[in-house]
């Protein structure tokens, strides 16, 4: 079923590949692409329905990566507490197998029940969520990132549909929820 | 065209809708109602039936606006609703919530999000509960104390709407780790029968009692 689908692994050392290629193949059935680079990563981006990636490169690219949140899973060197709130797919190198294999099999099941990308958010639709969770008033959402207040506007209510969330305070929430501020 | 006339049995509308029974409450009439139509029993019960049909009618229909609401009822009868409804709130509905998200937090550990869900449940708390300190400080005091043309309605429950639309929703689709499901339901339940309650009267007051003080300030 997931055949023509692909993973990408972008930054990560060639065991380090290796053995999330091991990991990866006891569930996923289809394509598996590694990266050493952003840079090397970036022309195939478009083609990759799923990013494994390094701490380091996220944080580098975090526009990119970002609005693609929920089909990220990040690998951080550093020790990580398996119950942390920030809402991103994460394994840290402190864990033991049976947790890295719980977080991959909910990357392939997130991949295997999506559709389309929708509801995905641009990433100028994250930067207008981030200041409304902020507290900021449209006037000065569209001052902080010299677009119209028609335009927050627009993105506003673009938010509200693809979340399905009405309030500004459940927006804010939702940003909380989801590592986005 | 209303769901119900003057000649419909009462008692089969409220088998068709339970979450009438706090909406005749209010108004009145308690369970044991009998087979009577809704015209019968409203004369037993002293009611004025046509106000009574209104306020079902536009609380179960979204598509429902009562004619001549100004020419029909008193601003009395329906401020009376009205304060029957925000005390049922503050009485029955929230504490019953809170004591249900309460157990729920302790008894489900804290491997979950609750704590923030519970957190935007209290803001949303606080916000409807301004709202009501409002109607029954200023509001209602204004209409039923003659100075309808100085007051103005409170549009804070349009958010409270929307605050509860979304807290369910974090429910339903953003709820993350371990916690008890029979408390959870409970909880869930709740907010979902408060939030089509405050819809519900959202709607007689935009359509009852807005109508009635607008007469009242062009008279």
């Amino acid at each position: 079923m997931n055949d023509n689908r692909c993973i990408s692994i972008i930054g990560l050392s060639s065991l380090e590949s290796l053995g999330m290629r091991f990991a990866l193949r006891e569930s996923w059935n289809g394509r598996i692409e590694t990266f050493s680079s952003f840079e090397e990563f970036i022309p195939f981006a478009e083609k990759m329905d799923a990013f494994i990636v390094s701490s380091d490169i996220y944080a580098c690219n975090i526009d990119f990566f970002l609005p693609r949140k929920q089909k990220t899973l990040l690998i951080s060197r550093v020790a990580v507490n398996r119950d942390h709130p920030s809402g991103y797919n994460i394994i840290s190198n402190n864990w033991d197998l049976a947790e890295i294999k719980g977080t991959l099999d909910r990357l392939i099941s997130i991949l295997e029940n999506s559709e389309e990308p929708k509801g995905e958010l641009s990433a100028r639709e994250i930067d207008v969520l981030r200041l409304i969770a902020a507290g900021k008033l449209n006037k000065e959402i569209a001052d902080t990132l010299c677009i119209s207040v028609n335009t927050v506007i627009t993105h506003r209510k673009n938010l509200s549909s693809k979340l399905g969330i009405k309030s500004a305070s459940g927006l804010s929430l939702y940003a909380m929820m989801n590592g986005i501020i | 065209m209303a769901l119900y006339n003057r000649d419909s049995k009462l008692s089969e509308a409220i088998m068709a809708h339970p979450n009438l029974i706090p909406v005749v409450n209010r108004l009145g009439i308690r369970l044991g109602v009998g087979d009577g139509t809704i015209c019968s029993v409203c004369d037993c019960c002293n009611i004025d039936a046509d106000f009574f049909l209104s306020v079902i009618n536009t609380f179960l229909d979204e598509e429902y606006f009562p004619s001549d609401a100004a020419g029909t009822f008193s601003l009395e009868k329906t401020v009376d609703y009205l304060q029957k409804t925000n005390n049922y709130y503050l009485k029955v509905q929230l504490p019953n919530i809170d004591r249900h998200f309460g157990s729920l937090v302790e008894r489900s550990g804290s491997d979950n999000n609750l704590h923030l869900l519970r957190k935007f449940y209290q803001d949303m708390r606080s916000q409807l509960t301004e709202c009501l300190s409002y109607d029954e400080d200023i509001l209602f005091p204004a209409l039923t104390g003659g100075s309808a043309d100085s007051v103005e309605f409170n549009s804070g429950y349009s958010e409270v709407e929307e605050k509860l639309h979304d807290l369910l929703f974090f429910f339903v689709e953003h709820l993350k780790g371990e916690y008890d499901l029979n408390l959870c339901t409970a909880v869930v339940t709740a907010v979902f029968s408060l939030e089509k309650d405050v819809c519900q009267n959202n709607r007689i007051r935009n359509r009852i009692l807005r109508p009635l003080v607008e007469s009242l300030r062009q008279s």
